[in-house]
């Protein structure tokens, strides 16, 4: 039997510059910790190597220290066996980078930067397709099908890329088979670049990012522990989380009548959790001025609790009625402008975005009336 | 709308009792009671009626409620263009909201349909302003009242701008709204200018700015890190085309095309090199045979100007010998003329050598003479000199000065005058002798005779013989003495320096040098007759005479006869050398003639020569010519061969250009190879350093950093360009409403209220400004007063009235609405209340007005419907 660890998409080194404050550098810093979980794990599992299917580096031009700590942490490791494959992030394109890290690369790392077989264990043979350039523009995995191996090795292909629509960055162009495993016999095949897990076909898998960096995916990072029993027996994947920062999109919908702040409530993490979400609270359905008010006090009162917080209310639509308006005035000028700012947000004949000013307008005059003394 | 009844139960003082005013009517209604009555009570409960909801507890409905509680009720009957209906309300337990329709008893609506019926009525519709109009006692506006407040409005409402205008903004809400366009525009401010520009040091200024520098900033990595891409693919390409050019089969084949050009190369010099000597050796032939071409034609020319020379040869001697002969018959011609010419000259010569000595003997003859006469003059002149040189030594010892000889002579004069003097003062002595004397006395030595009187000068002694000696004293001293002595010492110099005893020998020197100095001048005057120019001269002149040639003296010859021979021998000699000279012309022409015929001979010997050694021995001559011509036609061959040879080589000869620019080529091919391996070397080393130098700054992580940086950014100024068009928004939303509600009623409210200042205020007159619609100026009796000098009572007045205007506003707009006033001439005097009446009154035809007022004595006048107060339970 062998059992390796697969990951992918680290994307070390990434600076997160659309936060502020301290929030870059602890996610930096979670990004490189994982290192240390794969290790565990894998010592956990009794796994001797692990596979990393391409963007390890988040730049072809990662800082000189980022590229050292990292190999001093897998020096550490040893005896485990890491393997690196370039990817798009960091491709072969990246000349200085792949001789800087073949000077610098501890004897349990391997660069995977020639498609050709490499010998895992005993009867255990790598092929790996790595990324020549940042867009090849062709399958990269093609060689495996003719790659000549000894008699009931196990293959194991190792490659970054999209598989169908499977693009982490929407390029379509350079597509990897997605019966690659079939057609080159392979036992497994470890893929890079998506960086949700997701399940190609029981032999083809994308790990996913053990470390997410942003909402899309709204999984907790994960890695995938492979044990291969024979060339032909199926593998068997069991993911592990691996992740300390969690990128959550909270849905929250909203109608009328209802009550934000609590629906809110309800949808938040427990607070323990807090300090290590990345929060985005994406409000649709429709909600009265008031309650809108109420929403947006919520999450300024609990922003605080996370890592980071925001609300998406773009699709939160406003309902307006008369008790409303009465809560700004009964009649008079006040309550003139007050009707003005809700026909024109409900105007179709305006754009789109003159009736937003036009409803944000009448929202604001809403708070303004409710601190003014009637 | 009109209010016809009011009803109120458990309000406030009516604890568990009631009130009802009844049969409020148009026009003037007055309730006019003491303060205990609660007339208060009823305003409030009126106003709560209307506008407090009968679910709430608000405090104006707290304060209705009486201290033991319960639940007020209140009541009031209506009428409008509907019909008549009956609005009841009671808060809290039992709270209930219901509207009865009175000519049916039909209940129209109750709980909250009662209250938009409610709303409908005092609102005039929604954006309309309240619908009834109520002023209070010193308050001016319908505002929250804590008693502090009332208190403190009172001198809030300062101004008659406020008095007016706020009128009019508190029945269309329009505080607040000022308050809330403040707070907006305050926010607003704190992000843009006035101008709508962001404002410097503001957020908004500051996220943009921090905006733009991420764009540049941005852009610059963005930059670097293409140029970061751009060196790696370079590089790439560089090395991938390094490694082609250094392919070794590449390399040996561009070394072999270099090889094989070179070889061509030096076939085809080789040729070249060939055909060249062919083409000299075809020079050279020609040469030859021109060469020889031309030895056979000046043979032949030479054997011809041979013959040519001989004949003039000939002729050239024949000429030298007539001019020979010519030349010696010139010259004999020549001797005898020179001949006869010589003998004329010798005679000439010898004529005058006789002439000369002539002469000579004449001149000597001459001076000898001359010399004779002037030793005589020396001789005289010399003698001349001799006796003036006597005669003026002499002279010198005898010449006296005239003046000194007359000094002597006024000298001697003086001394005899003198004496004479003296000789007269003198004492003298005289004595007569006795007969009998014995001797005469001696006086000085001197008898003295008898008689004589004799003189003496100081003393004298007297020698009386036989008596003895007389000693005569005078005892005075010499008058003229010193004078005497004086003159006396002056000539006896005079005449020492002269040198003469006296006077008479100086005039006879005197005379002697007169005579002495003649002598002179005619010495002088002689010798300078005889030797004009000094003796000198005239020793000079005889001197000069000289020696005479004695043989000269002796010769002696007639010189006229002398001369004319020597004048014909000259003549002679002269036709002898004319004769001499017309000859000699002749030699020369015939030597003349004798040198160019030499000379004619002599150049053709030469040319003859030199064609005899050209041409060599004349039996020779046929044999030599035959030579040359053979010679000739020999290299007429050659030739012919040469130029053979050169056109069989030229037409095999290669294309020398063509064959180097293959090398060239091939060489170029080689060498551009060459230097591009060495240009890639250095790209790949100057692109390595580039690379490395910039992988080490982490440029592309910087990059991705800042971009996304930058899109934070750009939603963040986003967020502010929003809240700034939302703000802007909600101002411009707020300004146009208010300016409608101004246009709207400020204005008509305006114009409503100035009939009705006049009506009240005879002697002031308010004018408002068109455009603000404020009061700008105030005229009382004719003086112009601030506007903020208002009374209290005048103010109130404005007050009531801008409700009244306001209420004609709405009873002309169809929506009659009541005005309720509530003690609200406190301040006001009774002359003015009256007046106050007078409009009330007037206003009242189309418009109900319900006055609730403490004042009974002061509203007895008011008139009108009085209204009564009557208990009710309901």
């Amino acid at each position: 039997m062998f059992s390796f660890i697969h990951s992918s998409d680290l994307h070390l080194g990434k600076r997160f510059g659309a936060f502020s404050g301290d929030l870059p550098g602890r996610l930096r810093e979670a990004r490189r910790a994982v290192i240390g979980r794969l290790a565990a794990h894998a010592r956990l599992s009794g796994a001797g190597v692990v596979l990393l299917a391409g963007d390890t580096f988040d730049t072809e031009t990662p800082a000189p220290e980022i590229r050292r700590q990292v190999f001093a942490e897998m020096r550490d490791h040893a005896p485990i066996r890491w393997v690196i494959l370039p990817g798009n992030h960091d491709s072969l394109q990246a000349t200085q980078l792949w001789s800087s890290l073949a000077t610098e690369a501890p004897p349990n790392v391997t660069l995977a930067v020639e498609p050709r077989p490499l010998e895992l264990a005993d009867n255990v043979v790598l092929l790996p397709a790595p990324c020549r350039v940042r867009r090849p523009g062709r399958d990269q995995t093609e060689w495996m099908d003719g790659a000549a191996t000894p008699d009931g090795a196990i293959r194991i292909g190792l490659a970054h890329g999209p598989i169908q629509s499977f693009s982490e960055e929407a390029t379509a162009t350079d597509v990897i088979a997605p019966d690659r495993a079939r057609r080159a016999g392979l036992s497994y095949l470890a893929l890079g670049d998506w960086h949700g897990p997701l399940e190609v076909d029981p032999r083809t898998r994308y790990s996913g990012a053990p470390e997410p960096d942003r909402f899309k995916h709204d999984r907790p990072g994960e890695a995938l522990l492979v044990r291969l029993t024979g060339a032909a027996a199926p593998a068997e994947a069991t993911s592990f989380e691996t992740a300390s920062f969690a990128w959550r999109t909270l849905a929250l919908h909203l109608i009328d009548g209802g009550q934000p702040a609590a629906a809110l409530d309800a949808l938040l993490p427990e607070p323990r959790l807090r300090r290590h979400t990345i929060a985005r609270v994406v409000a649709t359905g429709r909600c009265r001025l008031s309650g809108r008010a109420a929403l947006s006090a919520a999450i300024e009162h609990v922003g605080p609790d996370f890592a980071y917080l925001e609300l998406d209310e773009s699709a939160l639509a406003t309902d307006c009625d008369v008790g409303d308006l009465d809560l700004i005035d009964r009649a008079g000028a006040l309550r003139e402008a007050a009707d003005a700012l809700l026909a024109e947000s409900a105007d179709e004949r305006l754009s789109a975005v003159e009736r937003d000013l036009a409803r944000a307008a009448l929202g604001r005059l809403f708070s303004m009336s409710q601190t003014t003394a009637p | 709308m009109r209010i016809e009844a009011l009803r109120l139960f458990n309000v406030r003082r009516f604890a568990d009792s009631g009130v009802a005013i009844e049969d409020i009517g148009d026009g003037v209604n007055v309730l006019c009671a003491a303060n205990e009555f609660g007339k208060s009570t009823s305003f409030e409960a009126l106003h709560a009626l209307f506008f407090q909801p009968y679910s709430g507890t608000p405090g104006e409905v707290q304060k209705l409620r009486p201290y033991s509680g319960g639940s007020p009720i209140v009541e009031a009957d209506i009428s409008t263009g509907a019909g008549r209906f009956r609005i009841t309300k009671q808060y809290y337990a039992g709270r209930s909201a219901r509207v009865v329709d009175l000519g049916s008893g039909r209940l129209v609506a109750q709980a909250d349909e009662a209250e938009s019926f409610i709303a409908a009525l005092v609102r005039g519709g929604a954006a309309g302003p309240a619908g009834l109009l109520w002023v209070r006692q010193g308050i001016t506006g319908l505002e929250k009242r804590g008693g502090a407040q009332e208190e403190n409005e009172k001198q809030v409402r300062a101004s008659l701008l406020e008095s007016v205008q706020g009128e009019v903004e508190a029945v269309t809400g329009g505080r607040r709204m000022a308050e809330i366009v403040a707070a907006t525009r305050s926010a607003l401010a704190e992000l843009v200018t006035a101008t709508g520009r962001p404002k410097t040091g503001g957020r908004y200024a500051a996220a943009l700015d921090a905006r733009d520098q991420l764009v540049s900033a941005e852009a610059k990595l963005r930059e670097d890190v293409q140029a970061l891409r751009d060196a790696l693919e370079r590089r790439a390409a560089a090395t991938k085309r390094l490694a082609e050019l250094e392919k070794p089969d590449d390399r040996q084949e561009r070394r072999k095309a270099v090889e094989t050009a070179e070889a061509r190369l030096a076939a085809a010099k080789a040729q070249s090199e060939m055909l060249k000597a062919a083409e000299a050796e075809l020079t050279l032939a020609r040469e030859r045979r021109q060469i020889a071409d031309r030895a056979l034609k000046g043979f032949r020319d030479a054997l011809a100007k041979d013959q040519e020379l001989r004949e003039k040869l000939r002729q050239a001697e024949e000429k030298r010998g007539a001019a020979t002969g010519r030349r010696r018959d010139a010259a004999s011609a020549i001797d005898t003329a020179r001949a006869a010419a010589d003998a004329a000259e010798a005679e000439a010569q010898a004529s005058r050598a006789l002439l000369d000595r002539l002469e000579k003997a004449l001149r000597a003859r001459e001076a000898s003479e001359r010399l004779v006469a002037l030793n005589a003059r020396l001789a005289e002149a010399e003698a001349a000199r001799q006796s003036l040189e006597q005669a003026e030594a002499e002279l010198a010892r005898a010449r006296i000065p005239a003046k000194a000889v007359d000094d002597l002579q006024t000298l001697e004069t003086e001394i005899v005058r003198l004496r004479a003097i003296e000789e007269a003062a003198r004492p003298t002595v005289s004595i007569a002798y006795e007969a009998a004397r014995t001797g005469d006395v001696m006086m000085d030595g001197a008898a003295l005779a008898d008689g004589e009187e004799r003189g003496y000068a100081r003393q004298a002694r007297l020698v009386a013989p036989g008596i003895g000696v007389i000693t005569l004293r005078s005892n005075r001293p010499g008058a003229g003495d010193g004078r005497l002595k004086e003159a006396e010492t002056a000539r006896r110099a005079l005449l020492e320096s002269m040198g003469v005893p006296d006077l008479k020998a100086a005039r006879a020197r005197q005379s002697r040098a007169q005579e002495l100095d003649g002598v002179a001048r005619e010495a002088r005057s002689r010798l300078s007759v005889l030797a004009p120019d000094g003796l000198q001269t005239l020793r000079e002149e005889v001197a000069a005479v000289g020696a005479i040639d004695p043989d000269a003296l002796e010769f002696k010859a007639d010189p006229v006869e002398v001369r004319d021979a020597c004048a014909a021998a000259d003549e002679r000699w002269k036709s002898a050398r004319l004769a001499l000279r017309e000859v000699e012309p002749l030699q020369a022409r015939a030597n003349d003639d004798f040198v160019v015929a030499e000379k004619t001979l002599a150049s053709l010997g030469g040319e003859r020569a030199q064609i005899d050694a050209a041409l060599g021995p004349e039996d020779e001559r046929g044999e030599r010519e035959r030579e040359l011509r053979e010679a000739l036609d020999a290299l007429d061959t050659t030739v012919g061969k040469a130029e053979q040879l050169v056109d069989k080589l030229r037409a095999a000869a290669l294309d020398l250009d063509s064959v180097e620019a293959a090398l060239r080529r091939a060489r170029s091919v080689e060498d551009a190879a060459n230097r591009m391996m060495g240009e890639l070397r250095e790209e790949i080393a100057g692109l390595n350093a580039e690379i490395r130098a910039r992988s080490d700054e982490a440029v592309e992580e910087t990059w991705r950093e800042t971009s996304e940086t930058l899109g934070a950014a750009t939603v963040r100024a986003d967020a502010f360009a929003r809240e700034v068009a939302v703000l802007q928004r909600l101002v411009g939303a707020l300004e146009a409403a208010r300016s409608n509600a101004r246009d709207l009623y400020l204005k008509p409210v305006i114009s409503e209220l100035k009939p009705l200042l006049g009506l009240l205020f005879d002697d002031v007159s308010i004018s408002f400004d068109d455009k603000t619609l404020l009061p700008d100026k105030i005229l009382r009796n004719g003086q112009e007063e601030e506007v903020e000098r208002l009374s209290g009572g005048m103010r109130e007045q404005l007050s009531v009235l801008t409700r009244l205007a306001f209420a004609r506003l709405l009873a002309r707009d169809g929506r009659p609405a009541p005005v309720i006033l509530d003690d609200a001439l406190v301040y006001s005097d009774d002359d003015r209340i009256e007046r106050m009446f007078d409009a009330l009154h007037r206003l009242s035809r189309d418009q109900q007005i319900i006055v609730f007022s403490c004042r009974q004595r002061a509203f007895a006048k008011l008139g009108g419907n009085v209204l009564a107060a009557r208990d009710w339970r309901p």
